[in-house]
């Protein structure tokens, strides 16, 4: 990025290119350049293109708008958060595109037709034209990249690790095994906060010495704070008492921090939840 | 086995300690000090101009090692940082050794080469690359041959990728090496010839054709 380091050097190199005779001569783009003038008054005010390209051909602009930067792109950042970030969003990018084809697929499965066309493609563009995707996916990156983080905090731990090496995918039923929250789903930002949690719980039955703990003991010893530690709409206070989860579903009705409350509750909780 | 592990990361003129810790690297790197290991490697891309033009390729195996092994990518993340900072202090190096510069213009275009997301090139280095290669097209930069060697190398090898990001930084480049080639009279001949092959080699859309190839590149007999 060009930092602010750069603005001496920025000067030298107006320096360096202020046409000099020769390059006056007869250069028309250099003639142009200069009828602008250092302080632009000679000329109507133009887009913001307009100084790059007209400019003596070293100046570039102090600040810039890349498509892929929410706007302004702050100069002074580290190269290392910035290829993390660059990452995150490719990687969110790429699997939206696979996410979409799976969908897709889901919903045109390869048949073998038998029509007399004798054609074996079963993309019917009816069929396309009837549903693109079955629901709407979640597509706002912003929101995809948080998603993206929180499950990567889940799954940069021992318990996930020897969860996945336990239990095979093939091998998962679906209310006993832990699944990764879909982060294409539309969800509302609780709905989908909690269902993070209660993976994170489920999952921390695979936790290193208490393996054959019961998931009453793992979730007592459950620190809330790296729970919470992404960021959180819904102000989360420790309750030490037990909250009744009401039947209408856990998404809407359970509270924030009712995991301190009876494990067995929030074990039917997962069963209902977890479809 | 261990000879061509050097050859093929170019790490002779590591003392054998470090060629061994490299080694490590590449292999188990959880096991070692990551931070080290890309101090190391950057220290020696500024001395060595062989490493610095070649030193991508063994920072990209460690950075997919690391990522196999741990998930991490500590190794990545310092060694950007690194490279940020000598990049910051580039205008210090270049009056200090010109050697050290050229070394460093390298070592960035090189990591820009190899260190790809998602096989497409860093967004985070396209503008400091630009920068160093204006830098090079400078008048005073361009009076001198190693710079001017230096320049066209890394347009070579990354020239096309480099337009691909920003195309108009690339015009405006080019338009100083025109205009260089045109008017700085204090260009040495082969720094002259140096940059009339480049401008036909972006001008054939980052090609030579068979005639210039002759041209540039075959012996003279007579």
């Amino acid at each position: 990025s060009m930092s602010h380091d750069t603005g001496g050097t920025l000067a030298r190199y107006e320096n360096d290119c202020k046409p000099d005779e020769n390059r006056n001569k007869g250069a028309s783009r250099w003639s142009h350049c200069r009828k602008r003038g250092a302080d632009g008054s000679l000329r109507k005010s133009h887009a913001v293109e307009e100084p790059v390209k007209c400019s003596q051909s070293s100046r570039r602009p102090k600040s810039f708008t890349t498509p892929e930067s929410e706007g302004p792109v702050s100069r002074v950042k580290n190269w290392g958060d910035e290829v993390e970030a660059e990452e995150m969003r490719s990687n969110v990018q790429r699997d939206m595109h696979r996410y979409r084809r799976r969908i897709l697929e889901a919903d045109f499965p390869q048949r073998d037709r038998k029509i007399s066309s004798g054609s074996s493609d079963s993309r019917d563009s009816r069929d396309s034209k009837e549903s693109s995707v079955k629901g709407d996916i979640e597509t706002d990156e912003a929101t995809l990249i948080r998603r993206q983080k929180q499950i990567n905090y889940g799954k940069n731990t021992l318990a996930y690790d020897g969860y996945i090496k336990e239990v095979p995918k093939h091998m998962r039923q679906p209310g006993v095994h832990p699944k990764t929250p879909n982060k294409f789903k539309k969800y509302s930002r609780r709905s989908w906060d909690q269902q993070i949690k209660l993976w994170r719980v489920k999952l921390h039955a695979w936790d290193p010495p208490a393996e054959e703990g019961s998931d009453v003991q793992q979730i007592e010893v459950i620190d809330l704070g790296e729970i919470m530690d992404f960021e959180l709409d819904v102000e989360c206070s420790v309750d030490t008492e037990s909250k009744c989860p009401t039947s209408s579903g856990v998404s809407l009705s359970l509270a924030e921090d009712s995991f301190t409350g009876t494990p067995k509750k929030v074990m039917k909780i997962e069963d209902t939840e977890m479809s | 086995m261990e000879n061509s592990t050097k050859e093929e990361y170019k790490i002779q003129s590591f003392d054998l300690e470090t060629q061994k810790l490299l080694k490590t690297a590449l292999k188990d790197p959880g096991s070692v000090d990551l931070e080290k290991v890309s101090n190391v490697i950057v220290d020696q891309s500024l001395k060595d101009q062989i490493f610095s033009r070649e030193a991508g390729r063994i920072c990209y195996t460690i950075i997919q090692a690391e990522a196999k092994q741990t998930n991490g990518n500590v190794f990545r993340r310092n060694l950007l940082n690194r490279l940020q900072q000598e990049f910051k202090a580039r205008e210090e190096t270049r009056k200090r050794s010109t050697q050290e510069w050229v070394c460093l213009v390298s070592f960035i275009c090189n990591i820009f080469d190899y260190l790809k997301v998602n096989n497409i090139p860093m967004m985070a280095l396209v503008h400091p690359v630009y920068d160093c290669l204006f830098r090079l097209a400078q008048s005073d930069a361009l009076q001198n041959e190693e710079e001017v060697d230096c320049l066209v190398l890394q347009l070579h090898r990354i020239g096309d990728q480099l337009e691909k990001m920003n195309m108009q930084l690339m015009d405006e480049l080019f338009n100083l090496l025109r205009d260089g080639f045109l008017l700085q009279e204090d260009l040495s001949s082969m720094g002259r010839l140096l940059l009339l092959e480049i401008l036909e080699f972006r001008a054939g859309g980052w090609t030579l054709s068979e005639t210039a190839q002759k041209y540039y590149y075959s012996e003279v007999t007579d």
